[in-house]
């Protein structure tokens, strides 16, 4: 099976962010990127196609800085098979000018599976890769949490309210991986070793700008500190009054 | 040394060390070729640790072997997720060796902070402060506020540059061995359940085989211990440690200078003090240092860091600030006279703090980490090529500033075994004459032999919490793995509370009543007070414990 697999470089989440002075920006200096972890199931998910397939390719592509080849790197060290960094230092605010670029750098080759993480933890867009099956014109099928290959059809398992929705489609097919689609393995001191030497293309790419802007970022609004009413029986009545009251649930 | 009854019948105390498992030697030591391994790599030369000693070595291995021509094969192995995560200093640095590392950069290259342009020492009472002469040997001038963390991810930076791999994430738990030589490395299983038993996503351990082993696992090594044990390596004395616990504050006040304080909160029987650094004129990083020999077993570093921010010195600093990192961390303060006889062995050396190279009295270790990593490049090229000993590295370090250094200042730590005053005189005297006064070396117990009064509860004084601690060293180890830690589960109350103390992470809880022991074993920060005074400390799998960003 050929396989390409997209991904992001984002912050990590235990990281605390803080808003640069533009308002419109996060302030790197000291955060730690990580491999976005909705796109670490989706790695996994490639490797176990193609190890189960017996055959294939697995390629990694990521749109972002040069220090995005960190984020290929870990991807090729779980046993990806090589990179292709599209480079830009400004990923764009609207997200068809990424999926764009990302479906002019899979089109030229032929893929039996294309498979994204289901959103990026930083910016929550859900977009890239519905929009990059829609340029690709191939079915698309987002927020897995089970696929089955069978030859060239593909199964799978969506979390909906209340129940699991099951879908076939043909492939070659666009996926996008939920948390649950698997256990993404601990890259191997074998596999750290050889993902230096295996082969990572950089192409600058320079994104247009499109047809959003961010504005500004705020952080979320702090929480009021909590207050303790009492101990014991004795506090329920004044709990009981400040529920009512005070925060008026009552 | 059974529970003692003083004369008046009124203060038990007990013996920490009566308590403590000893260190599992026929688990630590294993036969190369043992089963149980996955992955097998071999190296030219395996260094345990990526701080500031192990990074060093592979830095100036890696100069080495460019300079000649000839390839190298060097890996680090570092337990910490990502670089730097796992270490915590104050940090003031020296930066006399790592100038000799790079001889091309300046100062200003480096990844330091603020140089120290000005410093005060204080004695403190619970609300006045007497300025102290700064004493001599904790000048700072020419030196440079500093985060470990920082350092080390530099460091790592240009180890990778050089062809090193480092490979983080990956803890070394057991010694393999051939015959009385070290031949390298287990790493710790990824992935086990709470029982044990590994799942379906986890990894089985590697085994990483060199031709020489470096130990730089930092303070409290487990495998520096296993090997001096298992090779019967002496010292004078017995390795003492204090234990750190060190916050980093967003401050709305500027501070302008580097302060120490002495005295208030800590008992007169307690070694210690704290640091005020600022990294950043509204970025400062505090901490309590003391002494892990105290008396007084309801003793608790971290709550006296609490109430020490409660002395209008820091309380005026504090004031509408944020606490953005917490983290805790034991230093080896024995000194010229705890260090190991000898620091290389057959395919093996010892670096930096798991060697014990940290004056106290200037309270710097990190350029004599680096330095030692240097000398134990040098000889460890040296015995690649022509095969030469390793013992090279010790006759480096014994012709070098670094034991000079901590030979002068030999006894200070140690006069203070007998409380602060008298330890302050001796210090004084010590001063004077150059480290001769009084001769000889004052003898010293290993902490956990330092009997403790059995001390009063007292309620907790406010600050942050230790749970709250836990989350801001950004501790996000699973809670579905199994415990790293060696306990007898049959303690004393007073034992379980004694540890519920001393732990700054709370992993320790005393039951009601102090009865039984509870183990919230995924808190750990890996500062290793517990190794030193209770329940054995072991490496979990790869990525767990605190992830430090600027401590």
């Amino acid at each position: 099976m050929k396989i390409a697999v997209c991904v992001k470089r984002v912050p990590d989440s235990e990281t605390r962010v803080k808003i640069s002075p533009d308002g419109k920006s996060l302030d790197e200096a000291g955060v730690k990127f990580v491999l976005n972890p909705y796109d670490e199931f989706a790695v996994e998910e490639a490797l176990r196609r193609k190890e189960k397939a017996g055959s294939g390719e697995v390629a990694v592509f990521c749109l972002g800085p040069a220090a995005a080849q960190e984020t290929i790197r870990t991807a090729l060290a779980m046993g990806a098979d090589r990179g292709v960094l599209l480079q830009t230092d400004k990923i764009p605010a609207d997200p068809y000018e990424t999926a764009k670029l990302i479906a002019a750098a899979l089109k030229p080759d032929t893929w039996d599976l294309i498979l994204f993480g289901r959103m990026a933890i930083d910016d929550y867009n859900h977009q890239i890769g519905s929009l990059v099956a829609q340029l690709l014109d191939l079915p698309c099928v987002t927020a897995v949490s089970h696929l089955d290959i069978q030859g060239a059809k593909g199964v799978a398992e969506r979390e909906i309210e209340g129940g699991i929705e099951v879908l076939e489609f043909p492939l070659p097919a666009v996926v996008t991986a939920d948390k649950g689609l698997n256990e993404p393995r601990y890259p191997a001191l074998k596999g750290i070793m050889a993902a230096k030497k295996k082969p990572l293309e950089i192409k600058p790419v320079q994104p247009a700008a499109g047809g959003m802007e961010i504005v500004a970022l705020a952080p979320p609004a702090e929480r009021k500190e909590g207050k303790i009413v009492g101990e014991g029986a004795a506090a329920v009545g004044e709990l009981v009054r400040l529920l009512r009251e005070e925060a008026k649930v009552l | 040394m059974a529970n003692q009854k003083q004369g008046d019948g009124s203060r038990e105390q007990f013996i920490p060390a009566r308590y403590q498992p000893s260190l599992p030697l026929d688990k630590l030591i294993i036969q190369d070729g043992s089963e149980g391994a996955g992955d097998r790599m071999d190296l030219d030369v395996l260094i345990v640790g990526a701080g500031p000693a192990g990074l060093a070595c592979a830095i100036a291995l890696a100069q080495l072997a460019n300079a000649d021509g000839s390839e190298l094969n060097i890996g680090v192995l570092e337990k910490a997720e990502a670089l730097g995560e796992h270490s915590l200093s104050g940090a003031v640095v020296n930066p006399r060796a790592l100038r000799e590392l790079f001889p091309d950069l300046k100062d200003s290259d480096f990844p330091f902070r603020m140089p120290v342009s000005r410093e005060t020492v204080y004695l403190l009472t619970k609300r006045g402060r007497l300025r102290l002469p700064t004493p001599p040997t904790m000048h700072n001038r020419g030196y440079y506020v500093a985060s470990l963390c920082e350092l080390v991810r530099w460091l790592g930076g240009k180890a990778e540059a050089l062809g090193v791999n480092v490979f983080t994430g990956f803890p070394a738990a057991q010694l393999l061995v051939r015959d009385s030589a070290v031949v390298g490395v287990r790493t710790a299983p990824a992935g086990l359940d709470r029982d044990g038993n590994p799942t379906a996503g986890g990894a089985a351990p590697n085994d990483l085989v060199a031709k020489v082993t470096a130990l730089a696992e930092g303070t409290r090594g487990l495998l520096a211990q296993t090997w001096c044990q298992w090779q019967r390596v002496p010292s004078d004395n017995p390795q003492i440690f204090a234990l750190g616990v060190k916050e980093l504050w967003e401050t709305k006040q500027p501070l302008d200078r580097v302060i120490h304080t002495l005295g208030w909160p800590l008992p007169n029987d307690a070694f210690g003090g704290s640091f005020i650094y600022p990294l950043e004129p509204n970025l400062v990083a505090l901490g309590l240092v003391v002494g892990l020999d105290y008396r007084d077993s309801t003793l608790d570093v971290h709550q006296l860091l609490q109430t020490l921010k409660r002395h209008p010195l820091l309380a005026d600093l504090l004031a509408g600030g944020e606490m953005v990192e917490w983290g805790a961390k034991t230093i080896p303060e024995g000194g010229f006279f705890a260090l190991p006889e000898r620091r290389a062995g057959d395919g093996v050396v010892v670096l930096g703090d798991a060697a014990g190279f940290v004056d106290v009295p200037s309270l710097k270790g990190i350029h004599y980490a680096i330095q030692s990593g240097i000398y134990a490049a040098r000889a460890i090229f040296q015995n690649l090529q022509t095969g030469a000993s390793l013992a090279e590295y010790d006759r480096l370090v014994n012709a070098s500033y670094v034991a000079r250094d901590l030979y002068r200042t030999r006894n200070m730590r140690l006069g203070f075994r007998d409380g602060f005053y008298l330890g302050g005189l001796r210090a004084a005297l010590m001063t004077l004459t150059g480290g001769r006064f009084p001769g000889g070396k004052y003898a010293m117990h290993a902490d956990a032999e330092v009997a403790r009064h059995v001390g009063a509860e007292t309620a907790s004084n406010g600050g942050v919490s230790k749970v709250d601690a836990v989350f801001k060293s950004g501790n996000a180890t699973r809670d579905t793995i199994p415990s790293h830690l060696i306990a007898r589960g049959d303690v004393p109350p007073e034992v379980a509370r004694f540890y519920s103390h001393m732990c700054p992470a709370g992993v320790y809880e005393a039951g009601d009543g102090g009865g039984s022991l509870r183990i919230n074993a995924p808190n750990c920060v890996d500062c290793k007070a517990t190794d030193v005074l209770g329940p054995r400390w072991t490496p979990r799998e790869g990525g767990s414990g605190p992830k430090y960003k600027r401590m």
